[in-house]
């Protein structure tokens, strides 16, 4: 699926390739979608865009306004290490989950053999049994008195280990949400990929390494692209595994919207964070694009 | 001649065997994969109210969670919710896929890239929309705001899932259809439907489960209606947690096993080699 | 204030020319002015007569997770053939949140101040105590919630628990506790230390530590709090209110704790009961309760009043003391927390107390701005 997004983005920037065909047919299939979103996800985006210049007034209602208050707010360092902080966070979970995912997707595209849709289906079941549940498994596994530090303690090696609330704990819980997104891209991408050139590959390079990333490396990154855009962009946006898994200093941009609008009670300010958010996410998109064309240019 | 040999020795070990570390890494990972499933599932049965202690066989949890009203009409609530929203974004997703992948007008065009913004916008900014926006038409939030914000985001999905599967298809195939007669309605339920067919169950498939599982909109839309499953999960999580979560667990984990099966067993049942999975994964 | 937290004024939205189509569409149907809001409904049923204790449909429950016996519960859905549709909140802000935007729930339980805020705002209906066949169980014996500061009479609500805000600690881990608030910058358990997750709990602890009123909006103090604050992060494991969750799983060795929660904690769950000690910091410690709330856009408020008299029936009183282990607020209530708490002096709550400086109090709206956002600071920090 993921490789569909990324190739529709792109056949969404460039011209199409097809001739049009003239049926209204089409045209009345397209009005309820289309309206759909326009009035569910453009207006919505639009008001969370207007109310970012807002205020909130004498007796605690959300107002809106015209001023630019809630981002010269935004210029405090405290939220600029949270943005950054949530940038660091993101980009550490894509690229963990780029590496760990890399040589599963490889292992099963390539020596799956017959197992290969049965490999993929317990690979994605996990992924369908609730995140939350998981991730609550999780925290009472590495608990310092949980069954891992029980296990570590038997062994006399070490105290025990602190697994949980740092900064390490909620980047692990990011990769484990989501690197699926990362394996099936890549996986998809690799089952595409003509094995031929992996053995014409094996008569130029001497290793089976060299191999693997002067040709399969190169021929997969359509899908290493997918998967990054996939973990990337909800991994900025999280607010759930800083809230379950974090530490005192470890909130991210995810945290503080939600905290605006569920605790602090000035939407208008929070309305803004989520702008920076959307904003910083343009930032990515367009030099993601840009890679992606570039990509598909040369294949 | 010596690096010839050497060349040769190597060729031979990487043809003939696998990379035996990238295999033991991948096992590796699926261990660590099914790690907290295997104590979600343990654990459920435990008699004693420990997670890390085993006390013994016991089906305790598993009366609770039926006993517990609360927690079966939050899963009532999630089905509800899943269903309506599956249906929901079949149905309009297939029309803008089948509208974008047809008309190549400017207007078409720029559908096209609004209708995906949802894909590459993080679920926190998609919630805070959906949540200032009900707010501001004045409407209670319930178990409707949760489906319509939840149909919002599946759109945009099922559109990429069954426009990829609509661009491996000529349009020929409808025209010639027409020309033996068939209005353009009768092209699209009598040649195009069927054999996008895999594409809609895997999409709806997809769907269920991603609403169904989902979090982060059901938490900003929610209001008073029996809270969707996996916000009460959240507050469970957050405060005083039952081992009947556990419980609720296993039985999801078995219900995607079982729409997992399904998404392999179906499209071969209807005949046809490629499996929903492989639409799933891209392939 | 009735409305809910989000309302679109004409005149603001128009002040703010934006061209957006769409948007100008919506404002055209329901966002232009307060008419279109719950409010409505709220205020109409605020000035009806009010409710009669009789069923008049499902009881819709909010509440912290698991603060309240599950067998009180299914005795209510026995008795009187309802259903309870159940739903949490995790911190008070959170609670006043849904409740603003409009969610209606037939029966909240907010901390003092909120019970205040609630009524101010319009967001709460009176309760005819003469509806109530327990009233006797929590008026009129001389209790000091015959007339609370937070809502005068007890018009608004009825009382329900009451506790204390210390620090929890276990002995084989800490054996340098000064009995002061400094124990939450505590070296040998530095890592292993967590503080309340919430506003008022976390600043009003820094206040005491640093001398000054709990309730302050001053610039200075604020700033003194806020620097405080960020000098106990590095002692910190995390702010949480889960604090029986994180005493249990071993991963706290000091915690801001609540003592109704420490007491459920040596009661149900703690393994090492006599390894555990409360502290009372004696540089002050604040003191809190809460109270029963019928939401003035509560669908079936007649239901609600019923819970209401069956949560203070003394049976069900005894039972919930057992389960939650904070004293409840009704005749019996003292007495029978009294004898579950007799070995720990310090979980004592002593009623007396509940005018002393360490309550939460309300502001208006700049001081509370100006709380939160230190708050906010601190935890981005």
């Amino acid at each position: 699926m993921s490789l569909q997004v990324e190739d529709a983005l792109v056949d969404a920037t460039t011209e199409k390739r097809r001739s049009p065909t003239r049926t209204r047919l089409w045209g009345v299939l397209l009005a309820p979608p289309a309206i759909w979103m326009i009035v569910f996800f453009i207006s919505s985006i639009a008001i969370v865009v207007m109310l970012s210049f807002g205020h909130v007034n004498d007796v605690g209602k959300a107002v809106f306004g015209f001023s630019l208050d809630n981002y010269k707010a935004l210029a405090d360092p405290v939220y600029l290490k949270v943005l950054l902080r949530s940038a660091m966070f993101a980009i550490a979970t894509t690229v963990i989950s780029l590496v760990l995912g890399y040589p599963v997707a490889y292992t099963i595209a390539l020596h799956g053999g017959k197992y290969k849709n049965a490999l993929v289906a317990f690979l994605v079941i996990p992924f369908f049994a609730s995140y939350l549940i998981r991730m609550y498994a999780w925290s009472t596994l590495l608990a310092d008195e949980g069954l891992v530090n029980q296990l570590l303690r038997d062994t006399g090696l070490t105290e025990g280990i602190r697994f949980l609330n740092t900064p390490g704990a909620v980047v692990a819980g990011l990769v484990y949400g989501s690197i699926v997104f990362m394996v099936l891209p890549i996986y998809a991408s690799l089952e595409r990929m003509d094995t031929a050139l992996i053995e014409a590959g094996k008569d130029l390079y001497h290793s089976p390494l060299q191999t693997f990333f002067a040709v399969t490396v190169p021929a997969t990154r359509a899908g290493m692209l997918g998967g990054v855009l996939l973990v990337f962009l909800p991994a900025l946006g999280d607010f759930v595994s800083a809230q379950l898994l974090g530490g005192p200093s470890t909130y991210m941009i995810g945290n503080l919207i939600q905290q605006q609008f569920f605790e602090g009670h000035d939407q208008p300010l929070g309305s803004a964070l989520t702008v920076v958010l959307m904003l910083a996410l343009l930032v990515f998109m367009v030099f993601y694009l840009r890679a992606t064309q570039r990509v598909n240019r040369e294949t | 001649m010596a690096t010839d040999a050497m060349t040769q020795a190597r060729r031979g070990r990487s043809v003939e065997g696998k990379p035996k570390f990238a295999v033991a890494f991948t096992a590796l990972f699926m261990f660590i994969l099914y790690v907290p499933i295997v104590v979600v599932v343990l654990f459920s049965f435990n008699s004693k109210k420990s997670l890390s202690v085993f006390g013994g066989f016991s089906t305790r949890w598993y009366q609770q969670f039926f006993h517990d009203e609360a927690l079966l009409s939050s899963l009532r609530a999630s089905l509800l919710i899943a269903f309506v929203a599956m249906l929901a974004s079949i149905v309009l997703g297939t029309m803008l896929a089948l509208a974008l992948e047809r008309v190549s007008s400017r207007p078409a065009r720029i559908t096209g890239t609004v209708a995906l913004i949802p894909l590459v916008t993080p679920e926190i900014v998609t919630g805070v929309a959906a949540l200032l926006f009900f707010a501001g038409l004045g409407m209670k939030l319930s178990l409707v705001t949760v489906i319509l914000a939840e149909i919002t985001f599946s759109i945009s999905y099922v559109a990429v899932i069954v426009r990829g599967r609509l661009s491996s298809m000529s349009d020929e195939v409808e025209e010639a259809a027409r020309d033996l007669g068939c209005t353009p309605f009768q092209a699209l339920r009598l040649v195009t439907i069927p054999t996008i067919l895999p594409a809609l169950i895997a999409a709806g498939l997809l769907i269920f489960a991603l609403v169904f599982d989902d979090f982060v909109l059901a938490f900003f839309t929610t209001g008073v209606d029996p809270q969707p499953l996996s916000v009460r999960i959240y507050s469970e999580i957050r405060m005083t947690i039952s081992p009947a979560i556990n419980a609720v667990g296993t039985c999801m984990l078995l219900v995607s096993v079982l729409l997992i099966s399904l998404s392999l067993i179906v499209p071969r049942l209807l005949g046809r080699k490629d499996s929903s999975l492989d639409l799933i994964s891209g392939g | 204030m009735t409305e809910p937290s989000l309302s679109f004024n004409r005149r603001d939205f128009l002040r703010g020319s934006f061209g957006v189509g769409a948007a100008a569409a919506l404002a055209a149907c329901g966002f232009s002015g307060d008419s279109a809001t719950p409010s409505t409904s709220a205020s109409a049923s605020a000035a009806a007569p009010m409710a009669q204790a009789k069923v008049d449909g499902d009881l819709v429950y909010y509440n912290w997770a698991d603060y309240c016996d599950p067998t009180v519960l299914s005795g209510f859905k026995e008795k009187y053939g309802v259903n309870i549709i159940e739903a949490n909140y995790d911190g008070y802000a959170g609670m006043l949140a849904k409740i603003q935007a409009g969610n209606a729930y037939d029966v909240a339980l907010p901390g003092a101040r909120y019970v205040e805020l609630m009524r101010k705002q319009g967001l709460i209906q009176k309760i005819d105590k003469s509806q109530l066949k327990n009233a006797d169980q929590l008026f009129g014996w001389g209790s000091y919630f015959d007339n609370p500061w937070y809502d005068p009479n007890s018009d608004y609500s009825t009382p329900f628990s009451m506790w204390t805000t210390g620090i929890a600690y276990r002995k084989d881990k800490v054996t340098t506790a000064s009995g002061t608030w400094q124990d939450l910058w505590n070296e040998q358990a530095k890592g292993h230390i967590y503080v309340l997750d919430e506003d008022d709990e976390a600043l009003g602890m820094a206040a005491l530590k640093l001398g000054l009123d709990v309730n302050t909006a001053n610039p200075d103090d604020l700033a003194k709090i806020k620097d405080v604050l960020i000098s106990q992060k590095p002692y910190l494991r995390a702010y949480s209110t889960d604090d029986i969750n994180n005493l249990a799983s071993g991963n706290a060795w000091i915690h801001h704790a609540w003592s109704g929660d420490f007491l459920n904690f040596i009661n149900n769950t703690a393994t090492d009961p006599e390894n555990w000690v409360y502290e009372l910091p004696t540089d002050g410690s604040p003191l809190n309760s809460d109270a029963w709330v019928i939401p003035a856009n509560a669908p079936h408020p007649g239901t609600a009043l019923l819970w209401l008299d069956w949560i203070m029936q003394p049976d069900n009183v005894e039972k919930n003391i057992n389960y939650i282990a904070y004293p409840l607020l009704s005749k019996s209530g003292p007495d029978i927390y009294a004898k579950m708490a007799a070995n720990y002096p310090s979980l004592e709550v002593d009623v007396s107390k509940v005018v002393n400086p360490t309550v939460y109090k309300n502001h208006n709206a700049t001081d509370q701005a100006a709380r939160n956002a230190v708050w906010t600071e601190v935890k981005a920090a």
